[in-house]
Protein backbone atom coordinates (compact mmCIF):
# COMPACT_ATOMS: atom_id res chain seq x y z
CA UNK A 1 0.00 0.00 0.00
CA UNK A 2 1.45 3.09 -1.04
CA UNK A 3 0.81 6.84 -1.38
CA UNK A 4 1.43 8.44 -4.93
CA UNK A 5 1.17 11.91 -5.33
CA UNK A 6 -0.05 12.89 -9.01
CA UNK A 7 -1.36 15.80 -10.90
CA UNK A 8 -4.80 16.44 -10.93
CA UNK A 9 -7.25 16.12 -13.94
CA UNK A 10 -6.44 20.08 -16.23
CA UNK A 11 -10.55 19.69 -16.64
CA UNK A 12 -11.63 18.68 -12.92
CA UNK A 13 -13.76 22.29 -12.73
CA UNK A 14 -15.40 20.68 -15.98
CA UNK A 15 -15.94 16.91 -14.77
CA UNK A 16 -17.03 18.36 -11.31
CA UNK A 17 -19.61 20.14 -13.02
CA UNK A 18 -20.37 16.80 -15.56
CA UNK A 19 -21.05 14.80 -12.39
CA UNK A 20 -22.64 17.73 -9.91
CA UNK A 21 -19.84 18.31 -7.34
CA UNK A 22 -19.33 20.94 -5.51
CA UNK A 23 -16.05 23.11 -7.06
CA UNK A 24 -14.16 25.73 -5.35
CA UNK A 25 -11.40 27.43 -7.38
CA UNK A 26 -8.30 26.83 -5.56
CA UNK A 27 -9.54 24.21 -3.20
CA UNK A 28 -11.29 21.30 -6.01
CA UNK A 29 -13.89 19.24 -5.46
CA UNK A 30 -15.56 19.08 -2.04
CA UNK A 31 -14.94 15.71 -0.30
CA UNK A 32 -12.65 14.63 -3.15
CA UNK A 33 -8.75 14.35 -3.61
CA UNK A 34 -6.79 13.37 -6.46
CA UNK A 35 -3.76 14.90 -5.93
CA UNK A 36 -2.67 11.33 -4.65
CA UNK A 37 -4.20 7.76 -4.94
CA UNK A 38 -3.49 5.02 -3.21
CA UNK A 39 -2.08 2.21 -4.77
CA UNK A 40 -2.97 -1.97 -3.40
CA UNK A 41 -1.54 -5.36 -4.75
CA UNK A 42 -4.30 -7.44 -5.61
CA UNK A 43 -3.65 -9.89 -2.48
CA UNK A 44 -4.21 -7.11 -0.30
CA UNK A 45 -7.49 -5.97 -1.38
CA UNK A 46 -8.23 -9.19 -2.00
CA UNK A 47 -7.73 -11.05 0.74
CA UNK A 48 -7.18 -8.11 3.41
CA UNK A 49 -10.05 -6.19 2.64
CA UNK A 50 -12.62 -8.32 0.11
CA UNK A 51 -12.10 -11.13 2.05
CA UNK A 52 -12.34 -9.85 5.72
CA UNK A 53 -14.86 -7.35 5.09
CA UNK A 54 -16.96 -10.24 3.86
CA UNK A 55 -16.00 -12.46 6.83
CA UNK A 56 -16.99 -9.67 9.39
CA UNK A 57 -20.53 -9.71 7.96
CA UNK A 58 -20.95 -12.73 8.61
CA UNK A 59 -19.86 -12.03 12.22
CA UNK A 60 -22.76 -9.27 11.92
CA UNK A 61 -25.32 -11.38 10.97
CA UNK A 62 -24.49 -13.50 14.07
CA UNK A 63 -24.38 -10.48 16.50
CA UNK A 64 -28.02 -9.71 15.07
CA UNK A 65 -29.52 -12.90 15.45
CA UNK A 66 -28.41 -13.21 19.06
CA UNK A 67 -29.33 -9.56 20.13
CA UNK A 68 -32.99 -9.23 18.51
CA UNK A 69 -33.68 -12.27 21.06
CA UNK A 70 -32.20 -10.92 24.09
CA UNK A 71 -34.25 -7.51 25.73
CA UNK A 72 -31.10 -6.94 27.78
CA UNK A 73 -29.14 -6.30 24.98
CA UNK A 74 -31.78 -4.37 23.18
CA UNK A 75 -32.06 -1.99 25.93
CA UNK A 76 -28.25 -1.53 25.90
CA UNK A 77 -28.43 -0.61 22.79
CA UNK A 78 -31.21 2.03 23.50
CA UNK A 79 -33.71 0.87 21.30
CA UNK A 80 -37.30 1.46 22.35
CA UNK A 81 -39.45 -1.14 23.07
CA UNK A 82 -42.76 -1.05 20.87
CA UNK A 83 -39.60 -1.64 17.97
CA UNK A 84 -38.02 -5.29 19.40
CA UNK A 85 -40.78 -7.20 17.99
CA UNK A 86 -40.66 -5.48 14.41
CA UNK A 87 -37.11 -5.68 14.08
CA UNK A 88 -37.09 -9.35 14.60
CA UNK A 89 -39.33 -10.22 12.57
CA UNK A 90 -37.58 -8.09 9.67
CA UNK A 91 -34.73 -10.38 10.52
CA UNK A 92 -36.89 -13.39 10.81
CA UNK A 93 -38.69 -12.75 7.19
CA UNK A 94 -35.39 -12.06 5.75
CA UNK A 95 -36.32 -8.82 5.28
CA UNK A 96 -33.09 -7.92 2.00
CA UNK A 97 -30.31 -5.43 2.87
CA UNK A 98 -29.09 -3.20 0.27
CA UNK A 99 -25.97 -1.68 1.28
CA UNK A 100 -22.86 -0.46 3.70
CA UNK A 101 -19.52 0.82 4.09
CA UNK A 102 -17.69 -0.76 6.48
CA UNK A 103 -14.71 1.17 7.79
CA UNK A 104 -11.13 -0.38 8.56
CA UNK A 105 -7.99 0.69 9.60
CA UNK A 106 -5.01 -0.80 7.66
CA UNK A 107 -1.67 -0.15 6.72
CA UNK A 108 -1.18 -2.48 3.86
CA UNK A 109 0.02 -5.28 6.24
CA UNK A 110 -1.41 -7.69 8.66
CA UNK A 111 -5.30 -7.94 9.26
CA UNK A 112 -7.28 -4.64 8.75
CA UNK A 113 -9.31 -3.64 12.21
CA UNK A 114 -12.96 -2.72 11.39
CA UNK A 115 -13.26 0.71 13.46
CA UNK A 116 -16.77 0.49 12.56
CA UNK A 117 -19.79 -0.43 10.32
CA UNK A 118 -22.07 2.27 8.13
CA UNK A 119 -24.82 0.19 7.81
CA UNK A 120 -27.50 2.27 8.03
CA UNK A 121 -27.12 5.21 5.70
CA UNK A 122 -23.52 5.21 4.59
CA UNK A 123 -22.45 8.10 2.01
CA UNK A 124 -18.89 8.77 -0.55
CA UNK A 125 -21.26 6.30 -2.83
CA UNK A 126 -21.56 8.10 -6.45
CA UNK A 127 -17.98 9.22 -6.06
CA UNK A 128 -16.59 5.74 -4.68
CA UNK A 129 -18.63 4.11 -7.55
CA UNK A 130 -18.82 6.46 -10.45
CA UNK A 131 -15.94 9.70 -10.48
CA UNK A 132 -12.96 7.19 -9.05
CA UNK A 133 -13.68 4.97 -11.66
CA UNK A 134 -13.70 7.40 -14.25
CA UNK A 135 -11.25 9.01 -12.63
CA UNK A 136 -8.82 5.45 -13.29
CA UNK A 137 -9.29 5.64 -16.45
CA UNK A 138 -8.06 8.86 -16.91
CA UNK A 139 -5.08 8.02 -14.99
CA UNK A 140 -4.20 5.08 -17.24
CA UNK A 141 -4.24 7.35 -20.07
CA UNK A 142 -2.54 9.88 -18.94
CA UNK A 143 0.25 7.48 -17.63
CA UNK A 144 -0.45 8.34 -14.24
CA UNK A 145 -1.22 5.12 -13.03
CA UNK A 146 0.57 1.41 -14.49
CA UNK A 147 -1.15 1.10 -17.43
CA UNK A 148 -2.32 -2.29 -15.75
CA UNK A 149 -4.02 -1.02 -13.16
CA UNK A 150 -7.41 -2.35 -12.10
CA UNK A 151 -9.59 -0.79 -9.35
CA UNK A 152 -12.01 -2.53 -6.60
CA UNK A 153 -14.59 -1.22 -7.67
CA UNK A 154 -17.81 -3.18 -8.99
CA UNK A 155 -20.46 -0.70 -6.80
CA UNK A 156 -22.31 0.53 -9.74
CA UNK A 157 -23.21 -2.76 -11.02
CA UNK A 158 -24.13 -4.66 -8.07
CA UNK A 159 -26.36 -1.97 -6.85
CA UNK A 160 -28.49 -2.07 -9.87
CA UNK A 161 -28.39 -5.69 -10.21
CA UNK A 162 -29.58 -5.79 -6.32
CA UNK A 163 -32.18 -3.27 -6.40
CA UNK A 164 -34.82 -5.08 -8.30
CA UNK A 165 -34.07 -8.14 -6.17
CA UNK A 166 -35.15 -6.50 -3.25
CA UNK A 167 -38.77 -7.33 -3.39
CA UNK A 168 -39.76 -4.24 -3.84
CA UNK A 169 -43.50 -2.28 -4.76
CA UNK A 170 -44.80 -1.50 -7.99
CA UNK A 171 -43.66 2.43 -7.03
CA UNK A 172 -40.29 2.36 -4.73
CA UNK A 173 -40.19 5.50 -2.26
CA UNK A 174 -36.80 7.44 -1.69
CA UNK A 175 -36.26 10.41 1.28
CA UNK A 176 -33.91 12.02 3.15
CA UNK A 177 -33.33 15.33 4.53
CA UNK A 178 -33.31 17.55 1.27
CA UNK A 179 -31.50 20.26 2.49
CA UNK A 180 -28.20 17.89 3.40
CA UNK A 181 -26.64 17.85 -0.14
CA UNK A 182 -24.13 15.08 0.37
CA UNK A 183 -27.70 12.93 1.59
CA UNK A 184 -29.89 13.77 -1.30
CA UNK A 185 -26.95 13.37 -3.95
CA UNK A 186 -26.29 10.18 -2.41
CA UNK A 187 -29.71 9.28 -2.67
CA UNK A 188 -30.65 10.85 -6.30
CA UNK A 189 -27.49 8.08 -7.31
CA UNK A 190 -29.17 4.94 -5.95
CA UNK A 191 -32.74 6.43 -7.38
CA UNK A 192 -30.98 6.57 -10.75
CA UNK A 193 -29.81 3.13 -10.21
CA UNK A 194 -33.18 2.16 -9.24
CA UNK A 195 -34.41 3.59 -12.93
CA UNK A 196 -31.42 1.61 -14.53
CA UNK A 197 -33.20 -1.49 -13.22
CA UNK A 198 -36.36 -0.43 -14.30
CA UNK A 199 -37.94 0.25 -10.83
CA UNK A 200 -40.45 3.40 -11.08
CA UNK A 201 -39.52 5.95 -8.32
CA UNK A 202 -40.25 9.00 -6.59
CA UNK A 203 -38.36 10.82 -4.81
CA UNK A 204 -39.56 13.32 -1.35
CA UNK A 205 -38.03 14.67 2.03
CA UNK A 206 -38.74 12.59 4.84
CA UNK A 207 -40.77 15.79 6.62
CA UNK A 208 -43.26 15.16 3.78
CA UNK A 209 -44.18 11.76 4.31
CA UNK A 210 -47.86 11.93 5.34
CA UNK A 211 -49.91 9.39 7.01
CA UNK A 212 -53.48 8.32 5.98
CA UNK A 213 -56.26 7.41 8.70
CA UNK A 214 -55.65 3.40 8.30
CA UNK A 215 -52.02 4.40 9.90
CA UNK A 216 -50.17 4.31 6.17
CA UNK A 217 -47.32 6.36 4.72
CA UNK A 218 -48.26 8.74 1.89
CA UNK A 219 -46.50 10.87 -0.53
CA UNK A 220 -47.24 14.32 -2.04
CA UNK A 221 -49.70 12.64 -4.17
CA UNK A 222 -51.50 10.37 -1.19
CA UNK A 223 -50.21 7.23 -2.73
CA UNK A 224 -49.47 4.75 -0.35
CA UNK A 225 -45.80 4.17 0.23
CA UNK A 226 -45.19 0.72 0.17
CA UNK A 227 -41.41 0.17 0.11
CA UNK A 228 -39.24 2.86 1.66
CA UNK A 229 -35.11 3.53 0.57
CA UNK A 230 -34.54 6.05 2.78
CA UNK A 231 -31.11 8.11 3.71
CA UNK A 232 -32.30 8.88 7.28
CA UNK A 233 -30.96 6.89 10.22
CA UNK A 234 -33.30 4.42 12.11
CA UNK A 235 -32.73 5.72 15.41
CA UNK A 236 -33.94 8.87 14.30
CA UNK A 237 -37.18 7.60 12.39
CA UNK A 238 -38.02 5.32 15.99
CA UNK A 239 -37.75 8.76 17.30
CA UNK A 240 -40.16 10.91 15.69
CA UNK A 241 -43.45 11.65 15.87
CA UNK A 242 -44.86 8.95 13.07
CA UNK A 243 -41.91 6.56 14.54
CA UNK A 244 -45.07 4.53 16.63
CA UNK A 245 -46.80 4.02 13.23
CA UNK A 246 -43.67 2.99 11.80
CA UNK A 247 -44.40 -1.30 12.86
CA UNK A 248 -48.06 -1.24 11.33
CA UNK A 249 -47.31 0.66 8.29
CA UNK A 250 -46.84 -1.77 6.10
CA UNK A 251 -43.74 -0.56 4.59
CA UNK A 252 -40.86 -2.32 2.99
CA UNK A 253 -37.93 -0.13 4.23
CA UNK A 254 -34.31 -0.55 2.59
CA UNK A 255 -32.03 -0.64 4.88
CA UNK A 256 -34.59 -3.16 6.45
CA UNK A 257 -35.16 -2.72 10.50
CA UNK A 258 -32.88 -5.07 11.64
CA UNK A 259 -30.03 -3.07 10.29
CA UNK A 260 -30.71 -0.50 13.34
CA UNK A 261 -28.28 -3.07 15.23
CA UNK A 262 -25.76 -2.93 12.97
CA UNK A 263 -25.47 1.07 12.84
CA UNK A 264 -25.16 1.12 16.04
CA UNK A 265 -21.80 1.14 17.88
CA UNK A 266 -22.44 -0.52 20.57
CA UNK A 267 -22.36 -3.64 17.80
CA UNK A 268 -18.90 -3.21 18.37
CA UNK A 269 -18.79 -4.54 21.51
CA UNK A 270 -21.11 -7.20 21.15
CA UNK A 271 -18.80 -8.74 18.20
CA UNK A 272 -15.96 -8.16 20.61
CA UNK A 273 -17.91 -9.83 23.27
CA UNK A 274 -19.15 -13.05 21.10
CA UNK A 275 -15.84 -13.54 19.10
CA UNK A 276 -13.21 -12.04 21.44
CA UNK A 277 -9.68 -12.41 19.70
CA UNK A 278 -10.70 -12.48 16.20
CA UNK A 279 -8.21 -10.53 14.07
CA UNK A 280 -10.33 -7.97 12.68
CA UNK A 281 -11.42 -6.85 15.74
CA UNK A 282 -10.66 -4.44 18.45
CA UNK A 283 -11.54 -5.17 21.61
CA UNK A 284 -14.63 -2.85 22.47
CA UNK A 285 -16.85 -2.95 25.65
CA UNK A 286 -19.96 -0.52 26.60
CA UNK A 287 -18.33 2.20 28.80
CA UNK A 288 -21.16 1.02 31.75
CA UNK A 289 -19.48 -2.61 31.81
CA UNK A 290 -17.16 -2.88 34.17
CA UNK A 291 -14.81 -4.39 31.66
CA UNK A 292 -14.87 -0.97 30.19
CA UNK A 293 -13.17 0.59 33.28
CA UNK A 294 -10.52 -1.97 33.64
CA UNK A 295 -9.52 -2.07 29.78
CA UNK A 296 -9.35 2.06 29.90
CA UNK A 297 -6.92 1.62 33.18
CA UNK A 298 -4.82 0.45 30.86
CA UNK A 299 -4.24 4.36 29.84
CA UNK A 300 -4.59 3.75 25.69
CA UNK A 301 -8.28 3.96 24.06
CA UNK A 302 -11.15 5.53 21.65
CA UNK A 303 -14.21 6.65 23.36
CA UNK A 304 -16.96 6.95 20.82
CA UNK A 305 -20.93 7.75 20.87
CA UNK A 306 -22.42 4.76 19.90
CA UNK A 307 -25.03 6.99 17.73
CA UNK A 308 -22.79 9.26 16.32
CA UNK A 309 -22.36 10.29 12.65
CA UNK A 310 -18.99 12.02 10.60
CA UNK A 311 -16.62 11.58 13.48
CA UNK A 312 -17.77 13.61 16.21
CA UNK A 313 -17.28 13.22 19.90
CA UNK A 314 -14.68 11.28 19.20
CA UNK A 315 -11.94 10.83 21.60
CA UNK A 316 -8.38 9.06 21.44
CA UNK A 317 -6.87 8.52 24.74
CA UNK A 318 -3.18 7.38 24.94
CA UNK A 319 -0.81 7.21 27.86
CA UNK A 320 -3.47 8.78 30.17
CA UNK A 321 -3.76 11.74 28.18
CA UNK A 322 -5.87 12.91 26.12
CA UNK A 323 -4.17 12.86 22.32
CA UNK A 324 -7.15 13.85 19.99
CA UNK A 325 -11.14 14.88 20.56
CA UNK A 326 -13.65 15.99 17.89
CA UNK A 327 -17.57 17.85 18.76
CA UNK A 328 -20.20 17.09 18.02
CA UNK A 329 -23.79 17.06 19.06
CA UNK A 330 -23.85 13.29 20.52
CA UNK A 331 -21.89 13.97 23.20
CA UNK A 332 -24.18 12.87 25.92
CA UNK A 333 -25.63 9.71 24.69
CA UNK A 334 -24.44 6.41 25.52
CA UNK A 335 -20.73 5.28 24.43
CA UNK A 336 -18.75 2.36 24.39
CA UNK A 337 -14.83 2.40 24.57
CA UNK A 338 -12.46 0.69 21.81
CA UNK A 339 -9.10 -0.22 21.38
CA UNK A 340 -6.94 2.35 19.47
CA UNK A 341 -5.85 1.12 16.37
CA UNK A 342 -4.25 4.24 14.85
CA UNK A 343 -4.86 5.19 11.16
CA UNK A 344 -1.63 4.63 9.35
CA UNK A 345 0.31 7.99 8.34
CA UNK A 346 1.31 8.80 5.65
CA UNK A 347 3.17 12.20 5.53
CA UNK A 348 0.03 14.20 7.35
CA UNK A 349 -2.39 12.27 5.45
CA UNK A 350 -4.75 9.75 7.66
CA UNK A 351 -6.01 6.91 4.91
CA UNK A 352 -8.96 5.29 6.30
CA UNK A 353 -10.47 2.28 4.03
CA UNK A 354 -14.03 2.02 3.83
CA UNK A 355 -15.15 -1.82 2.13
CA UNK A 356 -18.81 -1.10 0.36
CA UNK A 357 -20.94 -4.07 0.99
CA UNK A 358 -23.88 -4.49 -1.64
CA UNK A 359 -26.47 -7.47 -1.09
CA UNK A 360 -23.79 -8.39 1.77
CA UNK A 361 -20.94 -8.75 -1.26
CA UNK A 362 -17.29 -7.08 -0.84
CA UNK A 363 -17.87 -5.00 -3.95
CA UNK A 364 -15.64 -1.92 -3.79
CA UNK A 365 -12.90 0.55 -1.82
CA UNK A 366 -13.21 4.67 -0.90
CA UNK A 367 -10.53 6.02 1.13
CA UNK A 368 -11.44 8.70 2.89
CA UNK A 369 -8.08 10.78 3.60
CA UNK A 370 -8.39 13.30 6.74
CA UNK A 371 -5.18 15.32 8.29
CA UNK A 372 -6.16 14.15 12.03
CA UNK A 373 -6.66 10.47 13.64
CA UNK A 374 -10.36 11.03 13.03
CA UNK A 375 -12.00 10.96 9.62
CA UNK A 376 -14.40 13.64 10.35
CA UNK A 377 -16.83 15.76 7.63
CA UNK A 378 -13.63 17.72 6.15
CA UNK A 379 -12.14 14.29 5.02
CA UNK A 380 -11.78 13.71 1.13
CA UNK A 381 -11.69 10.96 -0.79
CA UNK A 382 -8.54 10.16 -2.52
CA UNK A 383 -8.67 7.03 -5.22
CA UNK A 384 -7.48 4.14 -5.27
CA UNK A 385 -5.47 1.31 -8.36
CA UNK A 386 -4.84 -1.92 -7.63
CA UNK A 387 -1.40 -3.12 -9.70
CA UNK A 388 1.30 -5.87 -8.51
CA UNK B 1 -15.23 -19.28 -4.37
CA UNK B 2 -11.69 -18.44 -2.74
CA UNK B 3 -12.78 -16.45 -0.10
CA UNK B 4 -15.07 -18.71 1.67
CA UNK B 5 -12.75 -21.18 2.49
CA UNK B 6 -11.85 -19.76 6.02
CA UNK B 7 -15.48 -19.54 6.56
CA UNK B 8 -17.62 -22.30 8.70
CA UNK B 9 -19.97 -23.92 6.81
CA UNK B 10 -22.94 -22.65 9.16
CA UNK B 11 -21.52 -19.37 8.64
CA UNK B 12 -21.91 -19.33 4.82
CA UNK B 13 -25.74 -20.67 5.48
CA UNK B 14 -26.79 -17.83 7.62
CA UNK B 15 -25.13 -15.38 5.31
CA UNK B 16 -26.69 -17.06 2.08
CA UNK B 17 -30.27 -16.59 3.90
CA UNK B 18 -29.87 -12.80 3.65
CA UNK B 19 -27.84 -12.59 1.06
CA UNK B 20 -30.74 -13.81 -1.35
CA UNK B 21 -29.36 -11.89 -4.79
CA UNK B 22 -29.77 -14.57 -6.86
CA UNK B 23 -31.83 -16.86 -5.58
CA UNK B 24 -35.78 -16.87 -5.39
CA UNK B 25 -38.31 -14.83 -3.18
CA UNK B 26 -38.37 -16.11 0.36
CA UNK B 27 -42.05 -17.58 1.22
CA UNK B 28 -43.93 -16.86 4.10
CA UNK B 29 -47.01 -18.75 5.87
CA UNK B 30 -50.16 -17.59 4.95
CA UNK B 31 -53.71 -18.54 4.62
CA UNK B 32 -55.92 -18.08 1.77
CA UNK B 33 -59.77 -18.98 1.65
CA UNK B 34 -61.97 -18.35 -1.16
CA UNK B 35 -64.90 -17.34 1.64
CA UNK B 36 -65.53 -16.73 5.07
CA UNK B 37 -67.53 -20.23 5.23
CA UNK B 38 -63.90 -21.76 3.92
CA UNK B 39 -62.16 -20.38 6.63
CA UNK B 40 -64.66 -20.73 9.63
CA UNK B 41 -64.61 -24.99 8.13
CA UNK B 42 -60.76 -24.99 8.07
CA UNK B 43 -59.40 -27.30 11.18
CA UNK B 44 -57.86 -25.33 13.51
CA UNK B 45 -58.90 -21.81 12.34
CA UNK B 46 -61.00 -19.79 15.17
CA UNK B 47 -64.88 -18.56 13.99
CA UNK B 48 -63.69 -15.04 15.05
CA UNK B 49 -60.29 -14.64 13.75
CA UNK B 50 -61.85 -16.02 10.26
CA UNK B 51 -64.62 -12.76 10.76
CA UNK B 52 -61.89 -10.32 11.87
CA UNK B 53 -59.86 -11.36 8.84
CA UNK B 54 -62.37 -11.35 6.12
CA UNK B 55 -63.72 -7.95 7.50
CA UNK B 56 -60.10 -6.39 7.36
CA UNK B 57 -59.82 -7.44 3.55
CA UNK B 58 -63.59 -6.69 2.78
CA UNK B 59 -63.44 -3.03 4.30
CA UNK B 60 -60.03 -2.86 1.87
CA UNK B 61 -61.73 -3.91 -1.54
CA UNK B 62 -62.99 -1.13 -2.36
CA UNK B 63 -59.82 1.67 -2.14
CA UNK B 64 -57.09 -1.03 -3.49
CA UNK B 65 -58.92 -3.03 -5.95
CA UNK B 66 -57.81 -2.18 -9.64
CA UNK B 67 -60.25 0.41 -11.03
CA UNK B 68 -61.07 0.54 -14.50
CA UNK B 69 -63.10 3.45 -16.22
CA UNK B 70 -65.34 0.60 -18.66
CA UNK B 71 -66.84 -2.81 -17.49
CA UNK B 72 -65.41 -4.21 -20.48
CA UNK B 73 -61.87 -3.46 -19.74
CA UNK B 74 -62.13 -4.72 -16.40
CA UNK B 75 -63.73 -7.97 -17.62
CA UNK B 76 -61.19 -8.55 -20.01
CA UNK B 77 -58.80 -8.90 -17.43
CA UNK B 78 -60.88 -10.57 -14.84
CA UNK B 79 -63.76 -12.27 -16.66
CA UNK B 80 -67.66 -12.06 -17.88
CA UNK B 81 -69.81 -11.52 -14.82
CA UNK B 82 -66.65 -11.05 -12.34
CA UNK B 83 -66.58 -7.06 -12.17
CA UNK B 84 -68.80 -4.57 -10.63
CA UNK B 85 -69.41 -0.61 -9.95
CA UNK B 86 -66.81 0.66 -7.88
CA UNK B 87 -68.06 3.45 -5.07
CA UNK B 88 -66.35 5.98 -6.75
CA UNK B 89 -67.06 8.33 -9.92
CA UNK B 90 -64.45 9.59 -12.52
CA UNK B 91 -64.12 13.40 -12.07
CA UNK B 92 -66.23 13.80 -15.41
CA UNK B 93 -68.51 11.96 -13.15
CA UNK B 94 -68.35 8.37 -15.04
CA UNK B 95 -68.83 4.77 -13.49
CA UNK B 96 -65.77 3.79 -11.62
CA UNK B 97 -65.35 -0.50 -12.28
CA UNK B 98 -63.40 -3.23 -10.59
CA UNK B 99 -63.03 -6.85 -9.92
CA UNK B 100 -65.08 -8.66 -7.45
CA UNK B 101 -63.32 -9.85 -4.35
CA UNK B 102 -62.88 -13.80 -5.10
CA UNK B 103 -61.09 -14.44 -1.47
CA UNK B 104 -58.59 -13.17 1.01
CA UNK B 105 -55.44 -13.63 2.76
CA UNK B 106 -55.35 -13.44 6.28
CA UNK B 107 -52.95 -11.33 8.35
CA UNK B 108 -52.50 -12.37 11.84
CA UNK B 109 -52.99 -15.88 12.55
CA UNK B 110 -51.21 -18.56 14.76
CA UNK B 111 -47.58 -18.51 13.96
CA UNK B 112 -48.43 -15.44 10.94
CA UNK B 113 -46.16 -12.19 11.35
CA UNK B 114 -48.23 -10.17 13.44
CA UNK B 115 -47.66 -6.88 11.77
CA UNK B 116 -49.27 -8.32 8.29
CA UNK B 117 -52.45 -7.18 7.01
CA UNK B 118 -55.41 -9.33 6.00
CA UNK B 119 -55.91 -8.81 2.40
CA UNK B 120 -58.69 -9.30 -0.19
CA UNK B 121 -57.57 -11.58 -3.37
CA UNK B 122 -58.88 -11.54 -7.31
CA UNK B 123 -58.61 -13.89 -9.97
CA UNK B 124 -57.49 -12.88 -13.14
CA UNK B 125 -59.06 -14.05 -16.29
CA UNK B 126 -56.05 -15.29 -17.94
CA UNK B 127 -55.76 -18.10 -15.08
CA UNK B 128 -58.69 -18.16 -13.23
CA UNK B 129 -57.30 -20.97 -10.70
CA UNK B 130 -55.40 -18.51 -9.03
CA UNK B 131 -55.18 -15.78 -6.84
CA UNK B 132 -53.57 -12.24 -7.49
CA UNK B 133 -53.33 -9.52 -5.07
CA UNK B 134 -54.89 -6.04 -5.87
CA UNK B 135 -50.83 -5.16 -6.24
CA UNK B 136 -51.39 -8.19 -9.07
CA UNK B 137 -49.29 -10.31 -7.38
CA UNK B 138 -49.41 -14.41 -6.96
CA UNK B 139 -50.60 -15.50 -4.08
CA UNK B 140 -51.11 -18.67 -5.60
CA UNK B 141 -53.86 -21.33 -6.02
CA UNK B 142 -54.01 -23.09 -3.13
CA UNK B 143 -56.87 -22.59 -0.27
CA UNK B 144 -56.14 -23.16 3.19
CA UNK B 145 -52.61 -23.35 5.08
CA UNK B 146 -50.38 -22.08 2.36
CA UNK B 147 -46.86 -20.32 1.91
CA UNK B 148 -46.67 -17.72 -0.63
CA UNK B 149 -44.02 -14.80 -1.56
CA UNK B 150 -43.14 -12.35 0.71
CA UNK B 151 -44.05 -9.56 -1.53
CA UNK B 152 -47.37 -10.92 -1.92
CA UNK B 153 -48.11 -9.87 2.12
CA UNK B 154 -47.34 -6.78 1.60
CA UNK B 155 -50.17 -3.72 1.56
CA UNK B 156 -51.66 -2.94 -1.33
CA UNK B 157 -51.55 0.28 -2.65
CA UNK B 158 -54.12 2.77 -3.64
CA UNK B 159 -55.11 6.20 -3.46
CA UNK B 160 -55.56 7.42 0.61
CA UNK B 161 -56.31 10.63 1.85
CA UNK B 162 -53.62 11.91 4.19
CA UNK B 163 -54.69 13.05 7.14
CA UNK B 164 -51.32 14.46 8.81
CA UNK B 165 -47.91 15.41 7.43
CA UNK B 166 -44.46 15.92 8.67
CA UNK B 167 -44.40 13.24 11.72
CA UNK B 168 -40.45 12.53 10.25
CA UNK B 169 -37.44 15.21 9.72
CA UNK B 170 -37.51 16.57 13.04
CA UNK B 171 -33.87 14.88 13.87
CA UNK B 172 -32.48 16.11 10.45
CA UNK B 173 -33.57 19.75 10.95
CA UNK B 174 -31.80 18.90 14.66
CA UNK B 175 -28.58 17.51 13.86
CA UNK B 176 -28.34 17.61 9.70
CA UNK B 177 -26.69 14.83 7.93
CA UNK B 178 -27.60 11.58 8.78
CA UNK B 179 -24.50 10.00 6.64
CA UNK B 180 -22.37 7.82 8.72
Amino acid sequence: MQRIPVTERPDLARAAAEHGLEYTAGEGITGWDERAYYQFMARQVDEDIEAAAEEIEGLCFQIVDRALGNEEVLRRLGIAEPFWDYMAESWRNNEKNLYGRMDLSYDGNGPAKLLEYNADTPTALYETAVFQWEWLEHAIEAGLAPKDSDQFNDVHESIVKALPQLGVGALSHFACNPDIEDDTETLKYLEECAGEAELKTCFLAMSDIGIDDQGRFTDLDHRVITTLIKLYPWEWIMNEDFGLHVPRSGVQFIEPPWKAILSNKGMLALLWGMFEGHPNLLPAFFEDDPAAASFADAGTYVRKPMLSRQGANIEIVRGGKTLHHTDGLYGDDAHIIQGFQPLPEFGGHYPLVGCWLVASKAVGLCIREDKTLVTGRNARIVPHVIAD
Amino acid sequence: MKRWNSVPAALVMSVSLIALTACEEPKVDAAVFESLQQCKDEPGMLADQCEANFNEARNQHAAVAPKYTSQEDCQADFGDGRCEQAPYKTTSGGSVFMPLMMGYMMGSMLGGRSSMISQPLYRPASSPNNFRTADNRSAGSTTGRTRVASSATSRPSFKSSTIRRGGFGSSGRRFGSGAT
